[in-house]
Parts: C-alpha cells; sequence; structure tokens
C-alpha cells in the first residue's frame, strides 16, 4: 500500500511529503537542514534544544520542526529573520552558559555545538556567563567522565540512557539555573547503576561526557625501555577507525592499523581477535557441555561488559546464565602474560597490554578485580607479592584515543600501505571479526559447536537471519536433528525483553548474544564520532567483507589457537582455562 | 447515610438548615486560613468561653472566608428571625461585649460591617429576615457593591467542613439533575452554552475541552483538579477549597460523568494544608454520602477522587508538568500535541480544569447556561474572582464580572491606594502576567483585553503598585522567580530569563548601558515566541510590559543611574537624597549639623543647593515624601534645617569665606561662551555651576530683576526678597553675568546662538490659562500670576472688596493670601475636594487660618458683570464626586445646581503655560502643549547647542524641580563642551560620623513659630519664622541614616 502523502509549502516551493513526517524531515526532503541539538529520533524528541525552529504560517509562536507533525496545505518557512533571530538567540544563550575552551577540548573535531555556532556565523556572544557556579567534574569512573559545566541540557544522554539503555543512571535535577544532568544524589557514575557502556557519551553534542584518557599512560610505558608493550585490537576498531583520518566510512584498515601501531613503538603488535577465537573455543564447548549436561539455559555471551555489569545491577538471579568466559580482551591479557611469556621467555612483570578497543566498558572490565588471572598463575613461582599485583591487560584505549596518538606521532594513516599483525597472537579467523557487529558472536560460536556437535563440516557459514540491526533477532539451528533456538539482541532495552523471559522461565532459546550497544561494538562508545544507524551499517558490511575474505572462518580452525591448547592450555575447559580463561560475576545493587 | 433518591437528599437538607438557622443564635467564625491569620482561632476559644460563662445556648461554628482580607477576622452573627450580621476587625477583647449583647438578643451596630436579609446560593436561596435597619445591607458597601458571587456563592457563609450545610444551599441537587435526568452529551452542551472558559488562565473553552475527551475512546480516563496555585500574590483557589470543598467536588464529578471518566485527582500544593485538610474531610464525607464511590444515586455511575499533594512547583500549573508530576517525575512538561485529552495521566485520556473552573460547574446545572451567559462579556462569560493585593486599601478577594473595568476593581473596590503615594500599576496574572499602567485603569478585565495589553489574566492575581515600587524592580522580581521556577528543561526559558535577569540586575545596580534594553527586548520576544511551555511564553510579560509603559524608568536608571521609586538601593545615598530634585547630601549635612560644624554643613549644603535659605522657605519638600522616619512617627523636616544652617551662617556673616572659597576653586577659564535665556530658578542654578567649571555665563533677563517666579511669583511673606537677593548674588559672585531688562526675541536668539558655544534656554512658564467661559473679559478678572507680580513690582493692585480665586495651585493659594493681605475678602473655588488640591498642605492650611474661605466641588460657568461692565459674581455648577477617573482620583461630575458667588474680583490661577513663540522661530520644535522639545537626560533641544530646562520644558513645575534642571544642564552642557566628565570637581566629600540611631523614640510633633495671624494683616511679613536651635538640634537628631548600608 502506497504511503499516504500530504503536500505542502516549504519556504514557498510545493512538496509531496509521507504523511507521517515531521517538518524536520519533510525539510531533509526539501534539501533543507535545519539545525538541531537535542533530537534524537525516536529517542530524545524532546524539544529541549529550540533551536530547529520554523515559522508556520497560522501559527501564533515558531514551531519546533523536530515534534511538529506535517498537515496539509502547511506553509513552511524556515529561512525568515524571526526563525533566524531566534534560532541565533537560543543558540547565543547555549553558547553563554558554555565554557569557551574548545581549543583544547576532546570534542574540538566532533562538537555539534561549536560547528553549529559557526555554521550559523556567531562571531560574538552578547551575553555574559551567568552566575551558575562551576561544577565540580565527575571522575568517579573508570570509564567515563562528565564535565556538567560543559552540558547544554539537551538531554540526549539521559533519553539514551533511559530508553535505549533502560539503565536511568543520570537523569535531570533542579530547577532553572540549578538545572544539571546527574546521578542519584549526586553520588558520581561509579556509584551509581551505569554499565559504562557510554551511549551517552556518544549522542552528547558537546564534550560533557568523555572517556576517561589513557593516552599519557600509554605514551609513558612506550617510552619506558624496560617494558614490553604489546597491543590487542578489538575486531570493530578496524572497521571504523579510518573515520578519524578521513577515509570514507566502512573502510577498512586493518593493515594499516597493525603498521599504524606498530610505528607508534608497540613491541608487538597483536590481534584481539585471535583471542575472539579462543572465546569461541570455550565458549563453544561452554554450551555444548550446558546442553549435554543440561546445564543452566540458555546460556548467555559474556563478552559486552556492559551488559554484564547490566546483570549485575538488574538481572542478578540469572548471573548464572552467563557464560563463564571471560571477553577476548581479558583472555588476550591473560595469554600474553603467560603462554606468550613463557613461550619467549619474558618476564610477565615486564610485559604491557594495551588494548584498543570501540568501547568505553573495557576500561572498567580491565580494572574488575577478578581480571588477573596471569598473576595469580605467576605468583607461586616467581614469588610475587600483593602489591606487585598486575592486571591482565593494563591500559584499555578507545578507537579515538588511539587515533589520537597515531595524529600525535605525525602517521599519515591514511596513506599507509599497511602490514600484518605479528604471530602467534595476531592470528585470526572470519569468525573472530564478526564479533564486531551484533549476531557475530552467535554466528562463530554455531560455525563451531556446529562442527563440533557433529563432526561435519558446516555448509552454510553466513547466518544471515543474526545480521542486521534489527534490536532482537533469532534463529533456529538444526544440529543433529536438535532444534535449538538462538536468540541476539543489541541495546540494554532490547536484551531486557529476552532477560525478563529468561528471569521467568519462560525463555524459549538455548542461546543468547547480548550486545550492549545498538550495531554491537563497531556502535560502542569508543567508535569515532558520529556514529549513527547509517554509519553503523557502513562499519558492518566492512566486517562482513572482512569475514568473507579471511581465509579461515571458523575459530576452531585458528592454527595459533589450536598451537595454543597444544602447548599450553591442553583442552578448552580444561585446568588451565578455568584459571585463565573464565570468571565469575557478583550481584550489584539495583536501581531504586 | 448513603444518598440514594432526591428524598434523602431532601432530608439531609432539612438537617443542615436547621443548622443554617437555629432557633438559637449561631456564630459563624471566618476561618479561612487568611482568618485564621488574623486570629480567628483565638476569638472562636474566646467566644466559646464568653458563651460558657455566660449560659448562652449558641450554636458556634466555623465557616469558610467572606473575602474581605483587609478586615479580618469576620464574625457572622445569625439571630433567628433577623439578618445575618457581619462583624469585622473582630479582636478577642471584643468577645465578651459581643457576647453579652446577644444575651440581649441583641448586636451593636456600630461593631457591624454589614447585613444579609436574603442571600441567593444560586443553587438554594436563604432568607435571615429584616431588621438592624442601622447596619448597611451588604451589597451597599463599596467592598461588595460592584462585586457578584457565582464561585464565591457560599464562602463565609457555611461551615466547609460540613456536607450538611453545603446540601442545605443546594449543593449535589445539580449532580442529581445531572445523573438522573441527563445524558453527558447535553451536559456537555450546557457546558459549551455557558461558554464558560478556563480559569487558571489561559481562558480555553471548558465545554470543547470535555468534548475533546468525551471523544477519546478509553476503558479508562482521568480527570484532575488543579489546585496547584504557585502565583505570587494569588490565593482565590486556596480559599475556595478551603471555604466550599463541596463545590469543587460536586463540579468535578458532574465533569466525571460529562467526560467518561471514572477516577478523580485533586492535584494541591502542600504549602495549603487548611485547603488539603478540607478537601479530605469533603472527599471522605461525601464518600461516606454515597456522593463519591460506586452507583452515586443510584444512576450506575461510579466515581472515585483522590488527592494529591504537590511539592509546590510554579511549572507544575502547567497541564503536561503536572501530570509529570503526578507520575512521580520531575515537574517537567513536554511538547503537546499529544494533548492530555489524547494522553496523559499513566498514556490514558485525561482532563485537567482550574479549582475555580470546576467550582462554576454546579451554578452553570442549576441555573442554565442561558443565566450564566447573562454575567460577563459575549466572548467571557461568567465572573472571575480576583485578589486584590499590594499598595491598595481593601486587600481582599473580589469577584467579578468578566468585563468589568481594572478601575472598578482598583478604585471602587479597592478603594485606591494604601499608602500616601499615588498608584502606579497593577500587575495582572502574577508573575508571569503583565504591569498594566494607572493610566489603562479603564481597560476591561477579559482574557482578549488583558493579553492585549501584554498581561494575563492568569488564575487572577493582582497586585497593585504606587509611585514606591520602581517598575525595572518589578520586572526584575517577577524574572527572579519565574527563572528560578523554570523547570529548565528548554533553552529561551532556562537561559534566556537568566540573562534578562542578569540585565536587570545591572540596571538596579547601575552597572547597566543602553544596549542592553535591546537585548532585554530581544530576549523577551524570542522567550515568548520560542519557549516550550506556558511558564516560558509568559515568562517575559512582566519585562515586556514594563519596558512598554515604563520605559522612561529604565532609561532613568541607565542614563542616569537614578531609580525614582527609590528601590534600587545601590543608585542613590538615602531616600530623601534620591527624592530630592537637587539630591542633597542631607544625611551628610544634618550629621556635620549634628557634631556642631556649622558652616561644614552649610558648605555641604551650598554645593548641592545655591539657595538653601530660598529653596528651605518655598519647597515641596519632596525629601519628606520618601522619609523613612515615616514609619515611626512623621518624616525629618530636612528643608527647614538646611534654611536653619543657612540663616545662621547669613546672621553671623559666615557665608563669605566660604562663597570666597567657592570662587577661588572655580576650575581654570575655558572660554567657552554660555548665554541663559531667564535668571529664574533654572537659569541661575545652571549659571552658578557652568561658571564654577570655568566657563564664560551670561543670563539673560526680561524682568528688570533676576530670581523669576522667586522673585515675580511667591509673595514677600513666604520669601523676603533680601534673602533671595542675597543668595543670587552668590551666583554673581561666582563670575556669573545678569543681563536685566534684556527681552530676548528670535532674532536676539539666533544671535546668541551664534554667538555662543551653548544657549540654555529656561524662561519658565508663566503665562496664566483661561477658563473659556463668558465674562473672562471683564474688568476685574485677573490672572493669578500677573496679580503676584503687580504685587511684587510694588504696583497696587486692582482688586476690589470680594475676590473670589479659581483654582488650587500654589498659585491660587499665594493669590488668595496676598489678596487677604490688602483687605479683601477671598474666597478659593475649586471644582473637586480639598484633598486633591494640588498646592502645598502647609500652604493651604495658612490660608484657612488667616480667613480665606473654599467653596469645593464648585464648577466656574460664567463670570457675570452688569450693564456698566462691572463684575458682580462668579456662577458655578455644583459638582458631585462621580466615579473615580484615570489619576485615581473621583471624577466631579456636574449636577443641575447652579449658585452664583458674589464678587468684584475673580482671579484665575487655574495652571500656567509656556510662551516658546520666539523660540519656535528660531526653528527649534515645540510640543503639542507649548512646551519646548528637549531630551530628558541630556536637555538638548533638535537645535544643536540650543539646551532647555525648567518648566519651559516640563511645564508647571515646582521652583526646585526647575533648579534640578538647571544643575542637570551644567553638568551635560559642560560634558558637551568639555568633553570630559567634570561636574564631580565641584563636590567635596565631608567626614562626618557613621552613627545609626539604634533605639528611636516616637517625637512629638514638629511646630515650627509662625507670625500670629492677627500681626499678617495688611502687610506682608514673612510667616513662617522656622526653627529654633533646640529644635533644628532634635529634627536633625530624627534622621536614621538611611545613608549607611550594611557593611559600611
Amino acid at each position: 500500500m502506497p504511503e499516504e502523502k500530504v503536500s505542502l509549502k516549504i519556504d514557498g516551493k510545493v512538496y509531496e511529503c509521507d504523511a507521517d513526517s515531521t517538518i524536520l524531515e519533510a525539510c531533509a526532503k526539501a534539501a533543507i537542514d535545519i539545525p538541531t541539538l537535542c533530537y534524537l529520533k525516536g529517542i530524545n524528541q524532546e524539544a529541549a534544544c529550540s533551536i530547529c525552529l520554523v515559522e508556520v504560517k497560522g501559527a501564533k509562536t515558531l514551531l519546533r520542526s523536530c515534534v511538529t507533525s506535517i498537515k496539509e496545505g502547511m506553509e513552511i518557512f524556515t529561512n525568515t529573520p524571526r526563525v533566524r533571530n531566534a534560532r541565533r538567540l537560543n543558540l547565543e544563550l547555549l553558547l553563554a552558559g558554555h565554557p569557551k575552551d574548545c581549543l583544547v577540548c576532546d570534542r574540538n573535531q566532533s562538537c555539534e555545538l561549536r560547528k553549529l555556532a559557526f555554521d550559523m556565523g556567531i562571531r560574538e556572544v552578547r551575553f555574559p556567563k551567568t552566575t551558575k557556579i562551576e561544577l565540580p567534574l565527575d571522575t568517579t569512573s573508570v570509564s567515563l567522565s562528565r564535565d556538567p559545566n560543559k552540558c547544554i541540557l539537551c538531554g540526549r544522554c539521559v533519553a539514551v540512557c533511559s530508553a535505549v539503555q533502560t539503565v536511568k543512571a543520570i537523569d535531570f535535577s533542579g530547577r532553572g539555573k540549578s538545572s544539571k544532568v546527574t546521578t542519584f544524589f549526586d553520588s558520581g557514575l561509579a556509584n551509581s547503576v551505569c554499565v559504562n557502556c557510554g551511549q551517552c557519551l556518544l549522542v552528547c553534542p558537546t564534550g560533557a561526557i568523555s572517556e576517561r584518557n589513557a593516552t599519557k599512560q600509554v605514551w609513558n610505558v612506550l617510552s619506558d625501555p624496560k617494558k614490553i608493550v604489546v597491543v590487542e585490537v578489538a575486531p570493530a576498531v578496524r572497521a571504523a577507525i579510518g573515520e578519524e583520518f578521513g577515509m570514507p566510512v566502512g573502510s577498512l584498515a586493518t593493515a594499516k592499523l597493525a603498521e599504524g601501531l606498530r610505528r607508534l613503538g608497540f613491541a608487538k603488535v597483536f590481534d584481539t581477535q585471535f583471542s575472539a577465537d579462543l572465546t569461541i573455543m570455550e565458549e563453544a564447548h561452554e554450551l555444548i557441555q550446558r546442553i549435554k549436561n543440561k546445564g543452566r539455559l540458555p546460556m548467555i555471551t559474556s563478552c559486552s561488559p556492559g551488559w554484564i555489569k547490566f546483570a549485575e545491577h538488574f538481572f542478578p538471579e540469572i548471573l548464572e546464565n552467563i557464560s563463564s568466559c571471560k571477553s577476548p580482551q581479558q583472555m588476550f591479557g591473560a595469554i600474553a602474560k603467560t603462554y606468550y611469556a613463557r613461550k619467549y621467555n619474558l618476564d610477565p612483570r615486564n610485559i604491557v597490554v594495551v588494548s584498543i578497543m570501540p568501547c568505553t566498558a573495557k576500561k572498567f572490565e580491565a580494572m574488575r578485580p577478578e581480571m588477573k588471572g596471569a598473576f595469580d598463575y605467576w605468583k607461586e613461582e616467581l614469588g610475587l607479592k600483593k602489591d606487585e599485583v598486575f592486571y591482565d591487560v593494563d591500559y584499555v584505549l578507545t578507537t579515538r584515543e588511539a587515533s589520537r596518538m597515531i595524529k600525535e606521532a605525525g602517521i599519515n594513516f591514511a596513506n599507509l600501505a599497511g602490514e600484518d599483525f605479528d604471530e602467534p597472537l595476531g592470528i585470526s579467523t572470519g569468525a573472530a571479526v564478526i564479533f564486531g557487529a551484533t549476531g557475530g558472536v552467535m554466528e562463530a560460536a554455531l560455525r563451531t559447536a556446529y562442527e563440533v556437535l557433529t563432526g561435519r563440516q558446516l555448509e552454510k557459514l553466513d547466518f544471515m537471519e543474526l545480521r542486521g540491526l534489527n534490536g532482537i533477532k533469532v534463529a533456529e539451528v538444526e544440529i543433529d536433528g536438535m532444534k535449538l533456538k538462538v536468540a541476539v539482541a543489541n541495546s540494554l532495552s532490547k536484551a531486557r525483553v529476552l532477560l525478563e523471559e529468561v528471569e521467568q522461565g519462560k525463555s524459549p532459546y538455548a542461546f543468547i548474544e547480548i550486545m550492549t550497544c545498538p550495531g554491537g561494538c563497531l556502535g560502542g562508545a569508543g567508535q569515532p564520532i558520529p556514529t549513527n544507524n547509517e554509519i553503523r551499517l557502513k562499519r558492518m558490511e566492512a566486517i562482513y567483507r572482512e569475514d568473507k575474505n579471511k581465509p579461515i572462518r571458523k575459530s576452531h580452525e585458528n592454527p595459533a589457537v589450536q598451537a595454543l591448547y597444544k602447548e599450553f592450555l591442553g583442552a578448552p575447559l580444561g585446568e588451565l582455562s578455568h584459571h585463565l580463561l573464565h570468571t565469575h560475576y557478583k550481584k550489584r545493587e539495583g536501581a531504586l | 447515610m448513603i444518598i440514594k433518591s432526591s428524598e434523602d437528599l431532601k432530608l439531609i437538607k432539612e438537617k443542615g438548615l436547621a443548622k443554617l438557622l437555629p432557633k438559637r443564635p449561631r456564630i459563624g467564625i471566618g476561618m479561612g486560613t487568611c482568618g485564621i491569620g488574623n486570629g480567628a482561632q483565638e476569638l472562636f476559644e474566646a467566644f466559646k468561653v464568653a458563651l460558657a460563662k455566660r449560659k448562652i445556648p449558641a450554636l458556634l461554628t466555623k465557616v469558610g472566608c467572606f473575602g474581605f482580607c483587609a478586615q479580618e477576622p469576620l464574625v457572622n452573627i445569625t439571630l433567628s428571625g433577623k439578618p445575618l450580621v457581619i462583624l469585622n476587625s473582630v479582636l478577642p477583647k471584643d468577645v465578651d461585649s459581643i457576647v453579652k449583647d446577644l444575651a440581649g438578643n441583641n448586636i451593636n451596630s456600630k461593631r457591624a460591617l454589614c447585613k444579609i436579609e436574603t442571600w441567593d446560593h444560586l443553587t438554594g436561596e436563604i432568607y435571615y429576615g429584616k431588621g438592624f435597619e442601622q447596619i448597611p445591607a451588604w451589597d451597599k458597601i463599596t467592598f461588595f457593591k460592584w462585586q457578584k458571587k457565582i464561585v464565591l456563592r457560599d464562602c463565609g457563609l457555611i461551615n466547609p467542613e460540613d456536607i450538611e450545610e453545603y446540601i442545605a444551599v443546594g449543593g449535589y441537587q445539580s449532580l442529581l439533575t445531572v445523573l438522573r435526568d441527563l445524558k453527558p452529551e447535553a451536559v456537555i452542551a450546557e457546558v459549551k452554552k455557558s461558554k464558560l472558559r478556563g480559569r487558571g488562565g489561559a481562558g480555553f473553552p471548558t465545554g470543547i475541552k470535555w468534548e475533546l475527551m468525551r471523544k477519546e475512546n478509553s476503558a479508562e480516563k482521568y480527570i484532575i483538579c488543579n489546585a496547584d496555585e504557585g502565583d505570587p500574590g494569588a490565593y482565590m483557589n486556596r480559599n475556595e477549597s478551603e471555604s466550599d470543598p463541596h463545590m469543587l467536588l460536586e463540579g468535578m464529578i458532574i465533569g466525571a460523568y460529562a467526560m467518561g471518566a471514572s477516577s478523580g485527582i485533586i492535584y494541591v500544593r502542600a504549602e495549603y494544608p487548611l485547603a488539603v485538610e478540607r478537601i479530605r474531610k469533603a472527599i471522605t464525607d461525601a464518600r461516606k454520602f454515597g456522593l463519591l464511590g460506586d452507583n452515586i444515586f443510584n444512576s450506575g455511575f461510579s466515581f472515585n477522587l483522590q488527592l494529591v499533594e504537590g511539592a509546590g512547583a510554579f511549572v507544575c500549573g502547567e497541564e503536561t508538568a503536572l501530570i509529570s508530576s503526578l507520575e512521580g517525575c520531575s515537574g517537567r512538561p513536554h511538547p503537546r500535541p499529544p494533548f492530555p485529552a489524547q494522553k496523559g495521566y499513566l498514556n490514558k485520556p485525561t482532563n485537567i480544569n482550574n479549582v475555580e473552573t470546576w467550582s462554576n460547574i454546579p451554578v452553570i446545572i442549576a441555573k442554565g447556561a442561558d443565566w450564566f451567559t447573562q454575567t460577563g462579556t459575549q466572548n467571557s462569560s461568567g465572573t472571575k474572582v480576583f485578589s486584590l493585593v499590594g499598595k491598595i486599601k481593601n486587600t481582599g478577594l473580589v469577584e467579578l464580572p468578566l468585563g468589568a473595568s481594572l478601575q472598578t476593581l482598583i478604585y471602587n473596590i479597592g478603594a485606591g491606594s494604601g499608602t500616601n503615594k499615588k498608584i502606579k500599576a497593577v500587575q495582572s496574572g502574577g508573575p508571569s502576567g503583565g504591569c498594566i499602567p494607572a493610566a489603562l485603569f479603564n481597560t476591561p478585565i477579559d482574557y482578549e483585553t488583558l493579553a492585549s495589553l501584554g498581561a494575563i489574566m492568569g488564575s487572577g492575581g493582582m497586585v497593585v503598585m504606587d509611585d514606591d515600587n520602581c517598575m525595572v524592580d518589578v520586572a526584575r522580581y517577577f524574572t527572579e522567580f519565574t527563572s528560578s521556577e523554570s523547570c529548565g528543561k528548554c533553552t529561551p526559558c532556562r537561559e534566556g530569563l537568566i540573562q534578562s535577569l542578569n540585565i536587570l540586575n545591572n540596571i538596579t545596580k547601575g552597572r547597566a548601558v543602553e544596549k542592553d534594553i535591546q537585548d532585554l527586548q530581544n530576549l523577551g520576544a524570542v522567550i515568548k515566541d520560542t519557549a516550550l511551555c506556558g511558564l516560558g511564553q509568559t515568562g517575559p510579560n512582566p519585562v515586556l510590559t514594563t519596558l512598554k509603559y515604563f520605559m522612561h524608568e529604565y532609561e532613568e536608571h541607565i542614563k542616569e543611574q537614578r531609580c525614582d521609586g527609590g528601590v534600587c538601593a545601590d543608585l542613590f545615598v538615602s531616600p530623601c537624597e534620591n527624592s530630592c530634585p537637587l539630591h542633597m547630601n542631607i544625611p551628610g549635612f544634618l550629621e556635620l549639623f549634628k557634631e556642631g560644624r556649622l558652616t561644614d554643613a552649610f558648605e555641604c549644603i551650598i554645593r548641592d543647593n545655591p539657595f538653601p535659605s530660598s529653596s528651605g522657605r518655598i519647597c515641596h519638600f519632596h525629601c519628606k515624601m520618601r522619609c523613612r522616619r515615616e514609619d515611626i512617627d512623621y518624616p525629618v523636616s530636612q528643608g527647614e534645617i538646611h534654611r536653619y544652617i543657612a540663616d545662621q551662617i547669613y546672621k553671623g556673616a559666615k557665608d563669605v569665606k566660604i562663597i570666597e572659597g567657592l570662587v577661588k576653586e572655580r576650575l581654570a577659564k575655558t572660554g567657552k561662551k554660555i548665554s541663559i535665556i531667564g535668571a529664574g530658578p533654572c537659569g541661575l542654578t545652571a549659571a552658578f555651576y557652568l561658571s564654577r567649571l570655568g566657563h564664560d555665563v551670561v543670563i539673560y533677563e526680561a524682568n528688570p530683576e533676576p530670581g523669576g517666579i522667586l522673585r515675580y511669583g511667591i509673595p514677600e511673606y513666604r520669601l523676603p526678597k533680601a534673602v533671595l537677593r542675597k543668595e543670587i548674588a552668590f551666583v554673581q559672585k561666582m563670575g556669573v553675568k545678569i543681563l536685566c531688562n534684556k527681552k530676548i526675541n528670535g532674532d536676539d536668539l539666533d544671535r546668541k546662538i551664534k554667538g555662543s558655544d551653548a544657549v540654555f534656554l529656561a524662561t519658565g512658564a508663566y503665562k496664566s490659562m483661561g477658563l473659556g467661559i463668558p465674562g473672562e473679559g471683564l474688568k476685574g478678572v485677573l490672572s493669578g500670576t500677573a496679580f503676584l507680580k503687580d504685587v511684587a513690582v510694588g504696583r497696587e493692585p486692582l482688586i476690589g472688596k470680594k475676590v473670589v480665586v479659581v483654582g488650587a495651585g500654589n498659585v491660587a493659594v499665594d493669590a488668595a493670601r496676598t489678596a487677604l493681605r490688602f483687605g479683601s475678602e477671598v474666597t478659593i473655588v475649586y471644582r473637586r475636594e480639598k484633598t486633591d488640591m494640588p498646592a502645598n498642605k502647609d500652604e493651604i492650611k495658612g490660608a484657612e487660618s488667616e480667613g480665606v474661605k473654599f467653596i469645593f466641588l464648585a464648577n466656574p460657568k460664567s463670570i457675570r458683570g452688569d450693564s456698566h461692565g462691572s463684575l458682580k459674581g462668579l456662577i458655578v455648577t455644583r459638582m458631585i464626586l462621580g466615579d473615580y477617573d484615570l489619576s485615581g482620583r473621583r471624577k466631579p461630575v456636574a449636577t443641575d445646581e447652579v449658585f452664583e458667588i458674589p464678587c468684584d474680583t475673580v482671579i484665575l490661577a487655574v495652571g500656567e503655560k509656556v510662551d516658546a513663540e520666539f523660540i519656535k522661530r528660531c526653528g527649534i520644535l515645540i510640543n503639542h502643549d507649548g512646551t519646548v522639545k528637549a531630551d530628558r537626560f541630556d536637555l538638548k533641544t533638535s537645535l544643536d547647542k540650543v539646551y532647555a530646562g525648567g518648566d519651559l520644558v516640563l511645564g508647571p513645575a515646582t521652583a526646585v524641580e526647575a533648579m534640578s534642571d538647571g544643575k542637570k544642564a551644567a553638568r551635560v552642557i559642560d560634558l558637551v563642551l568639555s568633553a570630559e566628565d567634570r561636574f564631580a570637581k565641584l563636590f567635596h566629600k565631608f567626614n562626618y560620623k557613621s552613627r545609626i540611631p539604634l533605639e528611636p523614640k516616637v517625637s512629638s510633633k514638629l511646630d515650627t513659630e509662625k507670625l500670629e495671624i492677627e500681626k499678617r494683616r495688611n502687610n506682608f511679613k514673612e510667616v513662617c519664622l522656622g526653627l529654633s536651635l533646640k529644635q533644628a538640634r532634635a529634627e536633625a537628631n530624627r534622621c536614621l541614616r538611611c545613608d549607611l548600608k550594611e557593611g559600611n
């Protein structure tokens, strides 16, 4: 059935538009970009910023194009003195209260407020900063820091946190000039139910929320001759980092990344995809074991640390459903400081593992007290004391932080010829790269589980029904006559739907993949800004392209992983795996 | 019991009536929050004790508030078969005698405010009885006369905590009618037909709102009563809920039936504990009687109601914010659509109406829409309850038909200013309303008209302001309120109001620049145009309306750093300094005088005012008008003290040295030539300062002597010529050349302009105005100014034995007292009342004591002469006082009565005007009224180099106001000529003590020595002999030192 159309006039020209459009959408169709600062389609349509104003014939006041539906015969004016004056004044008002430290702001290149001010020709701000007192920064979290002084109260972060993630760690408090976005009782993100997903950061139009910057520490260790600094790079990073260097969205920068990081001075450039394959080995076996032993089902994936904390806060009753496998980042750290150290006779105390992640929650994950498998492994042998404790992963950089270091080093990233990752921890399969997209872990696990369970070759490797941006995707796989129902969720609001079923014992699935961020890791909060659905899709295409082009596409066929088991771990779920590659979860205080 | 039928209802009604009209006396104490605040609780106890003591079996009960706040506590007493009598301002000490009277079945009529014989509750009528002839009927006294009580129909008469009394006056009958006889659609049709509009302020048609809700198809619907009244100054919803909660309930139940809602919520602000308590009780009682709950009146209709206390946010008056608040979220509004009728509370269709809107419903059903629309205007039917507060005599809750004028509300009902200052404006609609100036008080009060003035109806708050209010400060105050009550969601409201407030703060602190006004205007317009909700969209109204109507006050603050209202404390030293047109450092010279430093005191004075002795005799004493001492006893006689100091200095010839000092201090010669036209107080003052600044100053004067009105207008008995001459000589000593007998014509002026660096025009307003009545040409008809001038130059005046002076200003009184001194019999005729006379109060008193007669309320009609052309009498029309006019005075209205005042001389002193013909000829622009067009701040005329000031620009004003213009002229002319602000160099900072009298005692009235009446006949000896040393000291000691601010 064709969409209903209405006819309206925009700036004197007649257009036919879909009847259910807003003025903003209708104008976009007419090639008129109306500026917005708070609007996020379907997520934040609270009309707070008051920038997207248009004049509509017959209306008493200017209207907000983001929330006003179009009507037959409407006459819209987007560029009258009244409109320009009002938009400018409101923007100036926001600028008046906003710090002017753009030169040293994290978001200098991606600040919507700065760009809008420039585009709207604002070259001076008439109004002084009002008596608003300097608000303290929230640096309680190891993942994110919040600067309320840079906040323009657009509400996007609040809306994302509440509507997309259903976490509600932050909300507005106070009235008038005391209005601010804050956590419950101002206690700071670390003391709230915040899961560190950073989706708030990703949608923030200014620099009010940013990741806790670790580049300085990484530069420091890189220049320390005693240290062997190795780096691991998450799958989703390669599909996005090019954007930071002006490459088209959807460019794959795998080889450039390896070369660039090597040029930065890392002793070895490894790949989290190696440990992703390892994760699949462990996880697929865990699934098989649970199925065979009638263990707790559905089993739920554990590689997304935002979701883990979410479960610990909101679904403590189902923690046992979560796979005990550590995430690839953590498995990598543990292996690098045990297997790799032993193999090359290195002192694990001198190995520094830096990971480059599309994610802010990974910073939190790396600092979880239980993430010291290597330390425990060596404790006895090396006689390590308590104060010599080291974590499996030392520093976590986001895609953006990594690109900043590359820029700082003067590396012309886009023009690099490209190199390979180092062996052995740089070797990976197509199953690992798709970890970066929602549904990827499930697909990779199924590829392995199928073959392990049946001993037969899987003919069709691509599970198309598990791909794409839909919030919840389900599939039914037949393995040896056994019908296995699986589900995939991305974003926590969608995860919540599946989890409530699990909680009530009504879940029909055997295996569930949950990714905290919309789109999966490729849409993580460590990725280049902007990140939106259009961009997510292009990054996703790149990831599946990489999978397709990989000579090996199943984790259990990764020769380096096979060697690891042979030389060091023995078998999946074995004793050493248990110590180094598996973890546990704890109940945390939930929301009120 | 559960009421199921009209018989059941009737039974309860009987029970209630027995309480309202008992066989024994009934005493109702007005116990709304307002009454209790004024001591009604104590009063109730006192009655209880007194009744027990005298063993009177009276029924003592609470009632609500009858609305007359200024007269609280109110007590109403019903003796069986007699009218209900309302006693006002009853104190516990009065109780015993009231009760004693009751024992004798009597009420002391002297205590009574008014009586009610029959009361129409609209849902029913109560006949109390006849009697008490001496007590005025309630609708005869001014506060109630213009009111129409529809919403307040029961308030103050029934016990709000007794459902039976509500039923007794016809309560719940409408509900019964509706449930028994009417379909929901029919109810809505009736409400639509009544044209009732939302009384919360926006004025949306209630019937249409109900219909939209009715059409929503949903199993669950909610109705909400908005009782979140948050405007400062508005308390009608509180009173309505406290005094008659069942009327609200009945309105809501009817509404619920009409709209198909089964649940309702009353959202009351928690700061209204009594309203909360009484509504709670009303809900409980209604439930007990089956009026809430399942199957009401056996109709099958069920409805439940609950009360929710709001935490008190102004923005929660906004529908969508209120709903958010009810849902447990922070009260932030949401964009509409969707409207609450589509998606409201818990996403269900929801209707929200204000307390007052709901309260109208039972009456509309009882009396019908046709009856309802008879009150009010075409588009705004019914009444509106206003809370009348601020600088008004009769504060209270007033219910007026819509369309009544502000004038009726403020002057008739409110009885005008509650202070001795003039009413300046009213703020309608609370903090998001607008300030309407007194000049527009003939405006009818309805939604559209108020909006067209930039104000809103709002919930009906009316805050009256007088001359002591600074309109910039008023705007600042309300903006502070709205900006702190902004929910903080949308940019224009949150940030825009803060920036507006910031600018307003700067203006009130003297830190603003002219551009700030444009910014304020732009901010206001954009906030109004772009804010998300009603709070934001109306938030700039106080700023925009004050900018519109009181721009001069903004300019004064910015350009002159002056706050005429005496509110913005950063802009003045003390209230007296602020209101003195010359801005004399009054606390300064008073303190110097107290310290015994007479010469310092004089020097301090003369630097500010070159005519301290002269002006001390004739000033209007603006300084006294805002003296804070008035709060304790009466203002300090500051002007009399500087006269005293100057006189003492002159007596001891101590002035010579001080004047020499000033001469020496004269700034280096600038070589700039300044011509001043007119040697009156304005020109002389300008010359004094300009010469001290080093300029060459020449004054051209048409008369033989300088002094202007001081010399030729004010009689010798008020201002001895010798004193004036002495002080004019100071000006000359400063190097000013005064050329007398030099009348300047147009050609002369052209030459002066060419030959000078600046010309200052200060020729005053001396031309007497006529009345334009027959007989003005007769011999024996004189102008007041001409008469006084004749006397002043020593000519024998052409007056007869019987003189009538027409007028009421100082010229009239001066002329009358002067004529009296020539032995004539003198009568002053004035068309208004004595209290309206603009002349100095002391002068009027003087005239009276000397024997001048007054005839008030008489308007000259013609002057009669005989056939020889001799004047025989003034024929006048008897006037009576009519309605208030826009000046806040009652307008004299002609009657048919005409009478003659026999006389042989008529002196017309009804005003003076400017003669600016010669100025006009030079191409300088003249105003419509003949005054010269000059900027109020820099005194520039339309012609380069030419400035003008004093009466020539202001029209007739006081001598000191003219001097003030002269002083201002000196500053601005020097600023232009020297391109530097050098004026401050002419002043000197004296060091004196900072002592604040901590426990000032009430002092007895100052009585300055006056020449005995008998000694005043046939001579012009000075009447007012000035202060004695003792008096001067005592007066100076009364100063409260308002110049000393915290931290000094």
